[in-house]
């Protein structure tokens, strides 16, 4: 690590949690516009893809898409274009369409649309049309709180390594991408703690996002999330931490590795992600490369 | 993409981030970012009972702190200081207020929320006995990121509503 130059962080509130930016190997004034840069792509995505925002991409998708095909934005699409092959992979288990459940439970206000949505809809209703248009085969809500968080993370990633920064981390409240050289440990904190070890990921250029908790009904910070196929819950599945090489696949797989335990071995290997899943009674299990 | 899980013995690990907080941005740093170029003139202000009141009305937020740390920038604006109390600890942050009293931008200045209340007390517990070990860990080695259950950014959010309502009541019309 180049030592004359400074190390920088900032954090603003973002994403509906605190976004801390730390880049290395620029000089100050660089690091500073690089970070600002980072920040600005974030909140892009953050009003693109925001279930309560009016005007968002995602708002105007629930609005009109089951009527005529909407045009989106390219990172909109492509963030829809990665739930697509989440879903395929895993099933239908990641499914964008579970936003009715969310807004049952309260968790989301529900949007403002002409027609409720259809409760047989799932993510196959979503058509992706050439020239980022989308079209809904049927009424349906979509969220992507699963999996927005991610790509956030990983397109401001991509602008400090284009800045040059040497090493670098974006941690969007615990959903984090590490870019550089140097290892770094990443603690892993699933609302409990026992014995005289601390459970510790050691990454070099790759991704951790987190999910859940070992107490699913404590009283926990963290939204539940929905297995597309039954629609019920996956938090009583505990707490997990995933690694992969990009920061949206680790947030996406955090959901299906809760919902699918031991199942998701196949597909974490194929993905070549690792799932590091805690609860109260089994303690640490590890799934994956 | 490299990765390995570790169950790290707490007496070897000296914890970095967790046990202090970490600075972001001294004040003066936060003001150049914010409003880069200007000039900045201290305006503390004393906030009224009764502006409390207007702005506990209008924000729906209560006010904890009557002082209001609040500067003026020499190229149109404010700039203020402010803090909202996060899950354990208060978190400083920055706000800067266009002259029409819009909001231009905001800074977190120091952060010590990132670990939940069950491993809090381990990790002091850890750094102290890194200490009595004398363990003396290069950064590298040392814990920098966390990840777990995704911590809410409302505090801010309502402390920056606060803040608006604020701006109305005793900067905008004094």
């Amino acid at each position: 690590m180049p030592s004359s130059l400074p190390s920088i962080e900032r954090a603003r509130p973002l994403l509906g949690t605190t976004v801390a930016v730390r880049v290395h190997g620029l000089d100050e004034k660089d690091a500073h516009h690089a970070i600002d840069d980072a920040f600005q792509e974030i909140a892009l995505i953050h009003r693109l893809m925001s279930f309560h925002e009016p005007d968002s991409d995602l708002s105007r998708l629930n609005r009109d898409a089951a009527d005529r095909a909407v045009e989106v934005h390219a990172a909109t699409f492509e963030v829809l274009k990665l739930a697509e092959e989440m879903s395929q992979l895993s099933g239908g288990c990641f499914d964008i369409t579970v936003a009715p459940q969310l807004v049952a439970l309260g968790m989301l206000a529900a949007p403002d649309s002409r027609r409720e949505p259809d409760p047989q809809a799932t993510w196959r209703d979503v058509v992706l049309e050439p020239n980022c248009r989308v079209r809904f085969q049927r009424p349906l809500w979509i969220d992507l709180g699963g999996i927005a968080k991610g790509y956030a993370v990983d397109r401001a990633m991509e602008i400090l390594r284009a800045r040059g920064a040497v090493q670098a981390c974006v941690n969007a409240g615990g959903d984090l991408r590490i870019h550089g050289p140097d290892s770094e440990r990443v603690l892993l904190t699933p609302g409990e703690f026992r014995g005289d070890s601390l459970p510790v990921l050691e990454v070099e250029n790759a991704a951790v996002a987190s999910s859940g908790s070992a107490q699913p009904h404590a009283d926990s910070p963290s939204a539940p999330h929905f297995d597309g196929r039954s629609r019920q819950s996956v938090s009583k599945g505990g707490f997990v931490s995933v690694l992969a090489q990009h920061c949206v696949t680790a947030d996406a797989l955090t959901k299906v590795a809760l919902a699918l335990q031991e199942h998701s071995e196949p597909l974490l290997r194929r993905i070549g992600a690792s799932a590091h899943l805690y609860d109260s009674e089994r303690g640490w299990r590890h799934l994956g490369i | 993409m490299r990765g390995q899980f570790l169950l790290l013995p707490l007496a070897s690990v000296a914890i970095v981030a967790p046990a202090h907080a970490t600075v972001y941005l001294t004040v003066d740093q936060a003001q150049q970012l914010l409003f880069p170029g200007a000039e900045f003139v201290a305006d503390n202000r004393m906030i009224t009972p009764e502006q409390e009141r207007e702005i506990e009305r209008a924000s729906g937020i209560s006010v904890r702190n009557r002082t209001l740390n609040l500067w003026r920038v020499s190229t149109g604006g404010w700039f203020i200081v402010d803090q909202v109390i996060g899950r354990h600890d208060n978190i400083p942050y920055a706000i800067g207020l266009d002259t029409d009293g819009s909001v231009r931008g905001i800074e977190i200045l120091e952060y010590r929320e990132s670990y939940g209340g069950q491993i809090r007390e381990p990790l002091w517990r850890a750094q102290f006995i890194g200490k009595r070990h004398g363990a003396a860990l290069t950064l590298k080695r040392d814990i920098q990121n966390i990840s777990g259950a995704t911590l809410s950014c409302r505090h801010i959010a309502d402390g920056v509503k606060r803040l608006l309502a604020t701006h109305a009541f005793v900067i905008a019309e004094h």
